[in-house]
């Protein structure tokens, strides 16, 4: 398939399965995963910049949409999808990125993935989880829910490269 | 990365020469930092989205939205509901003896006191029963989609409760599904008052946990119990007074003057599958009558 057409269809598939699978997953206040961001950490190395934003801006929009909240999964996800390039400049191995290859476990190990998808999803949940409240009041309780939705986030992520995008 | 790019702006600025240069300065400085401009201007939309969310809420986009997400939920939903029949059977037999009881107790008045008849005309609030199709718990806005919009005589600020209790307040409807604010929406206010004294107060959600909400507004001399029970007050124009929303959990006397209290809610939000929707048919009048008084 066409590596376009491939990304839309992840997008659909992504949101669907955060929307209608991952949020009726009710474990408690503190641990509340949002996965949508598979979508943009397995974005090909090479997507333009202006590419990554726009793609941030209509997969958060999307989010948004359904979950009836307004603009703060966008704003999260637009941020994320900003840093995402600096972020992979730092990660990168010595001989840097290797082209045909894809930011996934089968191309770069288990402790790169797990490092990359880590640093993406606390910077994603902590922008999101504190526009949702929008004061620091509860600056503690909120940062509680920032540390494990992340781990709960993370580590669905990270199961998902061995069971869907093995290859 | 911004204070940086400003600086740079600024000396390639400063720079002596004709207004051409300065285009192309500024040109140059478009198109080097245009990645950075895109991102300012899709976080901007973000933003404003967010600071305006009642225009959001109700703008066509969203409602047209609100259809089709309504649509998918609906098809989702038959799922988690054929999983919870069990629970949904048990509180339905509850609600009938219930109302059995009511009815018993009904009928025996009608048989002793005589029926002043009036004048006639429909009943002021009228139910109207509909399907959760989709609700969210552990979030800090929760919504509830129901099954029944505009085609059904749904609109915006009708009250809505359940067999246990309150439920929430119709956000915006489309022709056929509604989203609910519930309880356990940072954005929820009411005014409620306690059974046993009559005092009232604001109620509203701290975020915590779907189980509490929180009072406040109680003044200091209230005679306050755990476990008085909380109703609305019938002060607004969306419920009818007594509905009951919970009964009191515990309190502290917050800064002299009033009660913080915390509210056990009676409806369990986690497991809700049918709410019923008031229509409250003199609401538009209440309405009408407040805003010209106020004028």
């Amino acid at each position: 398939m066409n590596i376009v057409a491939r990304n839309i269809f992840r997008l659909i598939v992504v949101v669907l399965f955060q929307v209608l699978v991952i949020d009726n997953i009710m474990i408690n206040g503190y641990m509340v995963p949002y996965i949508y961001l598979l979508f943009l950490i397995l974005m090909p190395f090479e997507t333009p910049r202006w590419l990554q934003l726009l793609a941030g801006f209509v997969l958060g929009l999307s989010i948004d949409l359904f979950e009836n909240t307004p603009g703060m999964h966008t704003a999260a996800t637009v941020l994320v999808a900003f840093l995402r390039p600096y972020l992979l400049n730092l990660l990168a191995p010595h001989d840097g990125y290797e082209p045909e290859t894809f930011p996934r476990i089968h191309y770069y190990g288990f402790n790169w993935f797990l490092k990359y998808t880590l640093v993406v999803v606390v910077i994603h949940h902590f922008a999101l989880f504190y526009l949702e409240v929008f004061q620091l009041r509860d600056f503690l309780s909120t940062l509680l829910r920032v540390i494990l939705s992340s781990i709960l986030s993370v580590s669905i992520i990270v199961l998902s490269q061995y069971f869907v995008f093995r290859k | 990365m911004p204070f940086g790019m400003w600086i740079s702006f600024r000396s390639s600025c400063a720079r002596p020469g004709d207004q051409s240069d300065y285009m192309r300065t500024l040109l140059r400085f478009i198109q080097k930092y245009s990645n950075h401009l895109l991102f300012l201007f899709l976080e901007a939309i973000a933003i404003l989205l967010i600071v305006r969310s009642s225009y959001y809420q109700q703008s066509r986009f969203v409602n047209m939205n609100r259809q089709i997400n309504g649509f998918i939920y609906n098809q989702v939903d038959g799922a988690r509901e054929y999983l919870s029949l069990k629970k949904v059977n048990q509180r339905l037999a509850e609600e009938n003896m219930q109302l059995r009881n009511r009815v018993e107790q009904i009928s025996s008045q009608l048989d002793t006191t005589q029926v002043i008849r009036r004048y006639r005309e429909p009943v002021q609030f009228y139910y109207v029963p509909s399907r959760i199709v989709h609700n969210s718990v552990y979030k800090q806005y929760n919504y509830i989609t129901i099954d029944q919009g505009k085609k059904d005589g749904i609109f915006r600020d009708m009250g809505v409760i359940s067999d246990q209790g309150l439920v929430g307040i119709v956000l915006e409807s489309s022709n056929h599904f509604s989203t609910i604010i519930p309880i356990i929406n940072r954005d929820f206010r009411l005014n409620v008052k306690i059974k046993s004294s009559n005092f009232a107060g604001i109620l509203f959600w701290d975020g915590a946990s779907p189980l509490f909400a929180r009072l406040a507004e109680i003044p200091f001399h209230a005679d306050l119990t755990e476990g008085d029970t909380i109703l609305t007050s019938g002060y607004s124009a969306i419920f009818p007074e007594g509905i009951e929303v919970g009964m009191i959990d515990s309190f502290t006397l917050k800064s002299g003057n009033f009660y913080d209290i915390r509210v056990k809610l009676f409806t369990d939000f986690q497991s809700l599958f049918h709410v019923n929707v008031i229509r409250n048919y003199r609401q538009q009048e209440q309405i009408n009558l407040e805003e010209n008084t106020r004028q």
